[in-house]
């Protein structure tokens, strides 16, 4: 409903706002209870697909009797879907629900629009929808927490910026109380910062409507999705959730926040630092030193203002700590932000290089993310979801005593699942790096490393089904309290005048050293000192949200304009090509599957690493990686110099079964490559998008698809060779994806080696080439003359 | 002529220069919030308390 005019009354004007009309106004709960019900039902969803995942792990064939359907619930695509939906279904539409319900009541205001609202919460479940359909078919950019093709990626631009975003800043002004609460000033931080993020880092060239590669290439383009990947961390899953923890702790506590100059301290602390902590991701990388440095410096700083936010968050409940004994809305809160607590000691902890050296890849990561996730994000929304239920659905609680039950079942859930991950990952961690004295490698078969894991992946399944069964218990909570509301909610009416012009009530700063004999330089810098300027951009949202802006872009550009215009950052090497036409496809396979979810492509300069897999990787290595593979996570061995270690028949007996040539592996079977078709016509559109971005590409651009074929018949050649089938079913070897996947596979991590090619050779097959297409019309060049036939040689 | 100037930028310095300026902005912010008042404060933190329009409200 909108805001109505109504004449003042004398009784209730204000003395600050004289002559100023009184206006009524509701608040729109409405749009709240949406939110809310979109965070439980997407909340049971995530976590029902996130037990699926972990039982993958342990369970990699689950799927397989799905027969042609199990090939888009492998864990490659199925963690994508998860994360997803943890982080922008789940956590997503929790902040809204906060942000809806605390942003009216700290402005005193309705919502600027109810329109916007609306178009925002459905546009924001349609790309969820989206999400859930893409993901499992493989429609990936594979940058994690940024997975979502273009067109998916311009939806959420507009969802966010153009319904959210304005909604949310013309409530600010039009609100009707002057200072902005500092919880605001977390949701504008979300609100700027996330549109940020989200636009430079999926920058991209499309390749039609599922498929696009990234504007940035190898170093570059990891470097942009840490940067995003850490700030989104910071910016959806951190500064919501201290907003809506500085506004219904004090709220459910019934007292102020304990220090308000502390939750000031702690915003731009916050801000200011995190921008610059993403390169942590990226220690021991191919990524420039400084840069990994830098992240890290910041990262150690961010312990200040995050336990200082969390004293503040405990303190809060100073004299109310007998209510967290019956409440369970504050025994939420409390373990909530004790989570955030030891989430972010750890995370800093984690970006210390030698201890980043040895948790890097690991489960460690695993389970410091999900302490975060389930802790921090989790316990928060439940605790404000128990207590914003009462008042969504105007009734009592449907059962407080299963809201408890829920509190426990969570928590032990929580530690269920995060013990025997951290031991998984310090295992793991160990194993890899473990040399005998004559300093070979202990455990030189990466799969005896996973074998000694899976008992404890197969605990964290019951942690995930307790975390799972208590968010269970939270549906029937919902569903119950929402049964039991009244027939028409009662919608309190509030009456007040708008704030008056700013310029009104603006105190001049005079100096007080006014009457005293200092130059009138000193009394200027006296009123300035006195910080009454910082007091009215504190009022004012558009001025906030630029200085929020500029604090964050100045620190990105401060990592970004050196990471992209010091030519030695990324020393190219002669030697590397751009993939030919075939690997390029293959390369496309290896995203849409998510090997990258299990398999790193970057082999550190540590001793353990470059023992069990060669050469550690160099900058120039990855020029044309669009987007880049290095990965995140080693349940897998590092595929960076897999080219030539084994021979095209062991890969196509791999995807037919991996147990078949490795005993014990975990990873699913990837039978479908073997009978899917490659459609070789749609080679030349990605040819000609990477060359748009600078691939060196000639004949390629013409010929990519017939380029394709050769380079397909000399793989299928090998394979048969070595005792493979011709065809399988209906579908000839050459013309399967697996094909295409091997041939980039054979690639990978050769080109450091290959000797470089000279100038005059590469005239020669300039020559020859030109001679051939002379002759005869570009048709086809002998396979000797094309530097990638030698890529593609038998091993 | 504009990648000239881009390119033949030291960018050398840059992480030393951020640190800097990090160093300064956080100090001036910390020595504004150092300087509210407690009245200020503790109204500013009343603020989410009451969901009605408390006056006055240009603390």
């Amino acid at each position: 409903m909108a805001n109505a005019v109504t004449p003042v009354s004398e009784s209730q004007s204000s003395g600050e706002h004289p002559g100023g009309e009184l206006e009524s106004f509701q608040y729109n709960d409405s749009i709240t209870r949406m939110f809310a019900a979109a965070t439980v039902l997407w909340g049971a969803v995530a976590m029902l697909v996130g037990t699926i995942v972990a039982s993958l792990m342990v369970m990699p064939k689950l799927f397989f009797e799905l027969g042609p359907y199990g090939e888009f619930l492998t864990f490659g695509r199925l963690r994508p879907l998860h994360t997803n939906a943890a982080i922008f279904a789940f956590a997503g539409n929790a902040i809204f629900a906060a942000i809806y319900y605390s942003t009216q009541r700290l402005c005193k205001c309705r919502m600027w629009s109810d329109t916007l609202g609306l178009l925002h919460f459905w546009g924001w479940q349609l790309i969820i929808l989206a999400a859930a359909i893409t993901l499992p078919l493989g429609i990936t950019q594979s940058k994690e927490y940024a997975e979502l093709e273009w067109p998916i990626d311009i939806a959420i631009a507009v969802v966010w910026v153009g319904f959210f975003g304005v909604n949310f800043m013309m409530t600010l002004i039009t609100r009707r109380e002057r200072h902005m609460y500092v919880a605001l000033w977390f949701y504008i931080a979300t609100v700027v910062t996330v549109a940020l993020l989200h636009v430079f880092n999926n920058l991209v060239v499309p390749v039609g409507w599922f498929k696009s590669y990234s504007l940035y290439a190898g170093v570059q383009d990891a470097f942009m999705q840490w940067w995003y990947g850490h700030n989104a961390v910071a910016f959806f899953l951190t500064t919501p959730f201290l907003g809506l923890m500085y506004y219904f702790l004090p709220k459910a506590a019934e007292r102020p926040v304990f220090s308000y100059k502390l939750s000031i301290l702690h915003f731009w602390s916050l801000v200011f630092i995190y921008i610059w902590a993403g390169p942590h991701h990226l220690h021991y990388t191919a990524l420039p030193e400084w840069a990994s440095t830098m992240g890290m410096l910041f990262s150690l700083m961010l312990w200040m203002p995050s336990w200082g936010g969390m004293i503040n968050g405990l303190l809060t409940l100073r004299g109310a700590w007998h209510k967290v004994a019956t409440d369970p809305v504050l025994k939420f809160f409390v373990v909530g932000i004790t989570f955030y607590g030891m989430a972010t000691f750890e995370g800093p902890l984690l970006s210390i290089k030698s201890v980043n050296s040895l948790s890097h890849y690991t489960d460690w990561t695993i389970a410091h993310v999900h302490s975060g996730a389930l802790g921090w994000n989790g316990m928060m929304t439940f605790g404000m979801l128990y207590w914003l239920l009462p008042r969504l659905f105007q009734t009592p609680l449907w059962s407080s005593k299963l809201a408890t039950w829920h509190f426990w079942v969570a928590t032990i859930g929580i530690l269920v699942y995060i013990v025997p991950i951290y031991a998984a990952g310090l295992t793991q961690g160990l194993m890899w790096r473990e040399m005998d004295e004559t300093g070979r490698l202990v455990y030189p078969d990466f799969i005896e490393t996973v074998q000694t894991i899976v008992p404890h992946w197969t605990i964290r399944i019951f942690g995930g089904l307790l975390f799972l069964s208590g968010m269970l218990m939270l549906v029937l909570n919902f569903l119950m309290t929402w049964r039991a509301r009244p027939a028409v909610y009662d919608e309190p009416t509030y009456t007040a005048a708008r704030l008056g012009p700013y310029r009104d009530v603006e105190r001049v700063a005079a100096s007080s050293l006014e009457d005293k004999p200092v130059l009138e330089l000193g009394k200027r810098v006296e009123a300035w000192a006195r910080m009454d300027w910082h007091r009215s951009w504190e009022r004012l949202p558009v001025k906030f949200t630029v200085l929020t802006l500029l604090a964050v872009v100045i620190a990105t550009l401060f990592e970004v304009i050196p990471t992209f215009l010091i030519r030695g950052n990324v020393p190219t090497i002669a030697s590397v090509k751009p993939y030919t036409p075939l690997e390029l496809a293959g390369r496309d396979i290896y995203v849409a599957e998510g090997c990258f979810n299990c398999h790193s492509q970057m082999i550190r300069p540590i001793v353990a690493e470059t023992k069990r897999y060669g050469e550690y990787s160099k900058p120039g290595e990855s020029i044309y990686d669009r987007p880049f593979q290095w990965g995140s996570r080693r349940i897998g061995p590092d595929l960076a110099r897999e080219g030539g270690l084994r021979s095209s028949f062991w890969h196509w007996l791999h995807f037919e079964d991996p147990e078949q040539v490795s005993p014990g592996s975990v990873m699913p079977n990837y039978e479908h490559l073997l009978v899917n078709r490659l459609d070789f016509k749609q080679i030349t559109d990605r040819v000609r998008a990477a060359h748009l971005l600078g691939a060196p590409y000639d004949r390629e651009l013409d010929e990519a698809p017939q380029m394709a074929r050769e380079q397909a018949e000399v793989i299928a050649a090998e394979i048969v060779s070595q005792g493979g089938p011709v065809k399988r079913g209906d579908v000839l070897l050459i013309e399967t994806q697996a094909v295409a996947l091997i041939a980039y596979l054979q690639r990978l991590g050769v080109d450091l080696t290959r000797p470089a090619e000279t100038d005059s050779e590469a005239a020669g097959d300039a020559t020859t080439e030109e001679a051939v297409e002379d002759v005869g019309g570009g048709a086809t060049a002998p396979d000797e003359d094309t530097p990638d036939e030698d890529d593609s040689a038998p091993l | 002529m504009l990648r000239d100037v881009i390119t033949s930028i030291d960018y050398s310095r840059t992480a030393e220069i951020a640190l800097g300026l990090f160093v300064v902005a956080f100090v001036g912010l910390v020595y504004g919030t150092m300087r509210l008042s407690r009245r200020t404060t503790d109204r500013y933190a009343s603020i989410p308390l009451s969901d009605r329009v408390e006056d006055p409200r240009d603390g």
